[in-house]
């Protein structure tokens, strides 16, 4: 089909530093050796940047909104004001409270942490721009974002009060009912592209541009895709974990210094990650609006071309991050327009609203894909 | 069977209904992006109060007549008059005067009734102190009088909203001697003054003007400007 041919090799980074590298005498098992940390650290730190971007949007829309300024004197248009918040908390003082259980005090935001960035494992900014291209892709996200509630569940826990017994509760309870309609939502996805592997998953998407994403044969799916997104996220309408005029701060509250800015990140970063992956799954992931193969023909430029490609690597990064940030800017309009739901009626939204909208989602993309495989990926 | 059906189809309703609430609510928030920012960078700049502003209480010692009205109609008996009497003269004699604005709650009251005009309200507003007794104020530092905000020179003077003129939103950059939008409240008094010595003006305007207008002492304000 049209996907399959689209699968070109594109940029691949790994085989031309492996071949340089063999070209200097070094042994190929040596070479992967030595390429194996460089994705990792570049997506660490790419992770990182983003967080400090998107605290910054976050404070500058917010204040927007509000028609305040928001941080200024920190840096051009207070863009360190992140920085500085960072380097705060890594100078504040570790305090682990008397009654508290030290060991699960400690792994908690460890446990948060940690399964967050492992998903950036599975983000592609590319056709080869990813750690790795494991074939359960999705599926390894889904499953590695179920182990922070357990992280949530014994920060607060381990906290020793009950405003953070209560946020923890609150957290996993929260995670729990959110995952399911989540995993309905990607499971269609999934259906439609007949693989778990974020790659294809992109790739079954960019065969006519923007009219081929998934948004356009998945609008309840997205929909229900980003509200659980916000959810596990614990972003405004759902942030009734940390509800700081009811439970002070939640799980957080005994938190602090380094401890507190491992949460800090993990929350930032989900919001990221999960931003990637809904434009990966509904946006196209790094697919340009009009095919770049089109336009590279048009242009009458090969495909297959170095500076092409370079070309085509950078908006594929751009495209997605550009799309993503989008996501994040509208999920910080999201924050100051809607109340946060209570207990009640979070749960009443996911089971009883998002749950059985999600099945029949899921149905419905069966039954199409049935009647008409050309559209829904047969 | 209908009765399920009806149910799914009033919790669509609902689901729809409330998706468009959302959807007006983020066109609100989207809609303030846009807006210029209403901040007023305290310390460097402030805003000016306005004339009937209820700041810190400022009292003229010498006028005092220790009748201690103010006492009365304080609704805690906050201020402290303390006076003697002399037997000699027969007269009070006042020694100290104290309010303190640590308790006091600016309702102004004392102001309103003094005899004498001794007390009066002042825009200052900003009596942070490290210590909540050092707001207990004596007659000396009651004598005091705030530093203008538009005197100032650290400072850059907004004005508030009110007194902006007509269509002005931002008070940055206004330039000072632009009139505000709207009357004064002497141009008001002129208007009010006028009808009598003016022609033009039908029978009944002008009996109902002058009866809006019964105070001679006003009349003579509104004529001198």
């Amino acid at each position: 089909m049209e996907t399959t041919a689209l699968v070109s090799s594109g940029l691949d980074l790994q085989a031309s530093f492996v071949d340089a590298l063999q070209g200097l005498g070094l042994s190929p098992g040596a070479a992967r050796l030595l390429w194996l940390p460089l994705p990792m650290v570049t997506v660490l730190v790419a992770a990182v940047v983003g967080v400090l971007v998107n605290v910054w949007l976050e404070r500058k829309i917010s204040a927007a909104v509000q028609q305040r300024i928001g941080p200024e004197y920190a840096g051009p248009l207070g863009v360190l004001q992140p920085m500085a918040d960072g380097l705060k908390l890594v100078f504040k003082e570790d305090i682990i409270p008397a009654r508290a259980d030290g060991l699960l005090f400690t792994l908690g935001p460890v446990l948060v942490l940690v399964p967050v960035i492992l998903s950036w494992l599975v983000v592609p900014f590319g056709q080869n721009l990813l750690i790795s291209n494991v074939g359960v892709g999705i599926f390894l996200w889904i499953s590695l974002s179920s182990i922070q509630p357990i992280g949530l569940l014994m920060s607060g826990y381990s906290s020793n009060n009950k405003y953070s017994l209560l946020g923890g509760l609150r957290a996993a309870a929260q995670s729990i009912s959110y995952e399911i309609p989540l995993a309905l939502a990607v499971l269609a996805i999934v259906m439609m592209s007949n693989s778990l592997s974020t790659v294809d998953i992109v790739n079954q998407q960019n065969g006519a541009g923007i009219l081929s994403w998934n948004i356009w044969r998945q609008p309840v799916g997205f929909v229900i895709f980003w509200i659980c997104a916000l959810a596990e996220c614990e972003r405004l309408p759902f942030d009734l974990p940390e509800a700081e005029e009811e439970l002070v701060a939640g799980y957080q509250t005994e938190y602090s210094g380094m401890k507190f800015a491992l949460f800090y990140l993990g929350s930032y970063i989900n919001l990221v990650l999960s931003a990637l992956l809904v434009s990966v799954l509904y946006l196209g992931g790094w697919g340009f609006p009009v095919p770049v193969e089109w336009l590279a023909g048009w242009l009458g430029q090969s495909v297959d071309a170095p500076v092409v490609q370079v070309i085509t690597a950078t908006t594929g990064i751009v495209m997605t991050v550009l799309k993503a940030y989008l996501l994040v800017f509208f999920a910080i309009l999201l924050r100051w327009t809607v109340p946060r739901v209570r207990i009640d009626q979070l749960l009443d939204l996911g089971w009883k609203f998002l749950l059985p909208i999600a099945l029949v989602n899921l149905l419905v993309t069966a039954a199409l894909k049935l009647a008409f495989p050309m559209a829904f990926g047969g | 069977m209908f009765g399920f059906l009806k149910k799914v189809g009033d919790y669509t309703k609902e689901a729809v209904s409330a998706a468009q609430y959302l959807g007006q609510g983020l066109a609100v928030t989207f809609d303030h992006l846009k807006r210029r920012p209403i901040t007023v960078q305290y310390p460097y700049e402030k805003l000016i109060p306005s004339e009937r502003y209820r700041g810190r209480i400022h009292y003229e010692f010498d006028k005092c007549i220790a009748c201690e009205v103010c006492v009365r109609v304080c609704p805690i008996n906050l201020p402290v008059v303390d006076w003697v009497m002399n037997k000699a003269t027969k007269k009070k004699e006042l020694r100290n005067y104290s309010i303190d604005f640590g308790v006091c709650i600016f309702c102004g009251n004392c102001v309103e009734y003094c005899p004498t005009n001794c007390l009066s309200m002042t825009e200052e507003y900003e009596l942070a102190a490290f210590d909540r007794h050092s707001l207990n104020y004596d007659n000396v530092a009651l004598g005091r009088l705030p530093t203008s905000v538009t005197s100032d020179p650290a400072v850059f003077a907004l004005r508030e909203l009110a007194y902006l003129p007509k269509g002005v939103m931002e008070p940055h950059g206004v330039p000072a001697n632009a009139p505000r939008a709207g009357r004064l409240p002497e141009q008001v008094l002129a208007t009010l003054a006028q009808p009598p010595a003016a022609p033009a003006a039908t029978a009944t305007e002008q009996t109902a003007s002058s009866s809006t207008a019964p105070n001679p002492a006003v009349a003579d304000q509104g004529a001198q400007s």
